[in-house]
């Protein structure tokens, strides 16, 4: 039988070797792969939270997600098969002018984790490509980074733009990175912001989920918001 | 005037030369550029600073910033007896470049550039540590290696050195930033070494050191922020980089 508080307890401690070897036992096991995905997910879950709390910092993260995805990439042709798919989609990219994409890359790894479809535009991104991105893969999400002071004040574009697109009415805007607060995203109009890569994942959830009519949630949602209307 | 200097230590050459040519009576404490690591350490250290300043100087006229924003370090600071005055720059390249605007210049056309100083190779190069999302206080690219490799194995550190160091490849530009203020070939070498073993260009650039020399001349005019006693600085998110404002009142 799968021993699935050590796959649980590999990927939190980023042991790929062990992720990928207890994966592919489940696996000649015959096991559901969602059963077998279970515990990674949960592991990326502790480990988002454990980052919230500063317990741990991007190192620890970043080889978490290495783990579960070189034990997930086991697990696709299957999940495929049996017609798993995202039901979001989020484009990601660092704002124009800024080339740090770290915090973006968790980000991605955290929302696919999350059950999101990624389209990751990369660094230095303008609105432009943004908008025609989310155009053509009918995108719920923007998700802007920056990790400049410099280069933040970008952003604006991105939810102007965002703003008259007449033709996307749901779509929506988060944004953060390391100087990117609270109230400059108020200021600006984003809808969502968070301060690090494991609550962008709540409030990349919730943001959608208020577009979409499913959550009621007022004004700009971040994590302090989403506490109060749990 | 008295002024106290709170200067991080990537700014020693010039700001050492420029004191002793100052009108002003000027104290010094410099902190270390490996406190950017994490913003809040850096904030704590600076209010620190400034607290025990006020605490133990009575003839204090100000207390000057050798800081720019510093990707918000700055913000939050207060004062509570003697004005706070630093430039309005992002950082410290801003205040090596001498304004705002060359700096953004600089930006646009070349988003892509790592910028030394004599100072920052001279002392270890701690933004290198903190841009490949070093947890610690290491102050350089080998000691940020040993650490993961001493946390996580061989094998998982060498995947964090290419993942983090990943932004190196959007990188093209290595700048040094001369001063002309002292001899600076041996850091001007190094500079052009750690760039070139990265594949990007090298190139140096005069630096302007107007700033450096108002903000200890006394000279504080529009390129700075004077924050009066009791006020709080914080970001303006426009293109003054920093602002003033009152107390909120509970």
């Amino acid at each position: 039988m799968a021993d699935f508080e050590r796959l649980q307890a590999a990927v939190e401690a980023g042991d790929r070797e062990t992720a990928v070897q207890i994966t592919e036992a489940a696996i000649d096991e015959g096991l559901d792969p969602h059963v077998i995905l279970e515990p990674m997910t949960e592991a990326m879950g502790v480990i988002g939270d454990r980052f919230s709390r500063q317990e741990i910092f991007v190192p620890e993260m970043l080889i978490s997600a290495r783990a579960m995805k070189a034990a997930v990439a086991l697990l696709e042709p299957l999940l495929i098969g049996s017609g798993h798919k995202p039901d979001k989609v989020a484009v990601l990219g660092t704002i124009r002018g800024d080339l740090h994409d770290i915090g973006k890359n968790l980000v991605g790894m955290m929302l696919k984790g999350a059950n999101f479809e990624v389209v990751d535009l990369g660094t230095n991104t303008s609105a432009e490509a943004f908008l025609a991105a989310a155009r053509e893969h009918e995108a719920d999400l923007i998700g802007c980074s920056a990790l400049l002071t410099t280069t933040m004040g970008n952003m604006r574009e991105v939810i102007a733009a965002v703003a008259e697109a007449d033709d996307m009415p749901d779509l929506r805007v988060i944004i953060g990175g390391a100087p990117v607060t609270l109230e400059f995203a108020t200021q600006i109009g984003a809808h969502g912001w968070a301060p690090d890569a494991a609550s962008a994942v709540h409030v990349a959830t919730a943001v959608v989920a208020t577009a979409r009519g499913q959550r009621d949630l007022p004004g700009l949602i971040h994590p302090d918001a989403l506490a109060a209307n749990a | 005037m008295r002024l106290q200097l709170v200067v991080c230590d990537m700014l020693m050459l010039p700001v050492e030369h420029l004191a002793a040519e100052s009108p002003h009576e000027i104290v010094m404490s410099d902190l270390s550029a490996s406190l950017h690591v994490e913003p809040l350490p850096l904030r704590d250290r600076i209010q620190e600073e400034i607290d025990r300043i006020e605490a133990e100087d009575p003839d204090v006229d100000a207390i000057i910033l050798g800081y720019g924003l510093c990707g918000g370090a700055t913000a939050g600071l207060v004062a509570q007896r003697v004005p706070l005055v630093l430039p309005r720059a992002h950082d410290c390249v801003t205040i090596f470049l001498g304004s705002r605007e060359r700096y953004a210049q600089e930006q646009a056309a070349t988003p892509g550039t790592y910028w030394f100083t004599e100072d920052n190779v001279k002392r270890g190069n701690a933004f290198m540590g903190w841009l490949l999302g070093s947890s610690e206080r290491s102050n350089d690219v080998r000691s940020t290696y040993e650490e993961y490799v001493e946390k996580y194995g061989q094998e998982n550190a060498d995947y964090l050195m290419e993942a983090l160091g990943d932004w190196q490849q959007h990188y093209d530009r290595g700048a040094f930033l001369e001063t002309g203020l002292a001899p600076d070939d041996v850091a001007l070498e190094r500079a052009r070494q750690e760039t070139e073993t990265r594949g990007w260009r090298f190139e140096t650039v005069l630096s302007d050191l107007t700033l450096i020399k108002h903000l200890l001349d006394g000279e504080w005019n529009e390129e700075f922020l004077v924050v009066r006693p009791g006020q709080t600085l914080v970001m303006s998110y426009d293109e003054d980089i920093v602002k003033a404002v009152e107390p909120t009142r509970p």
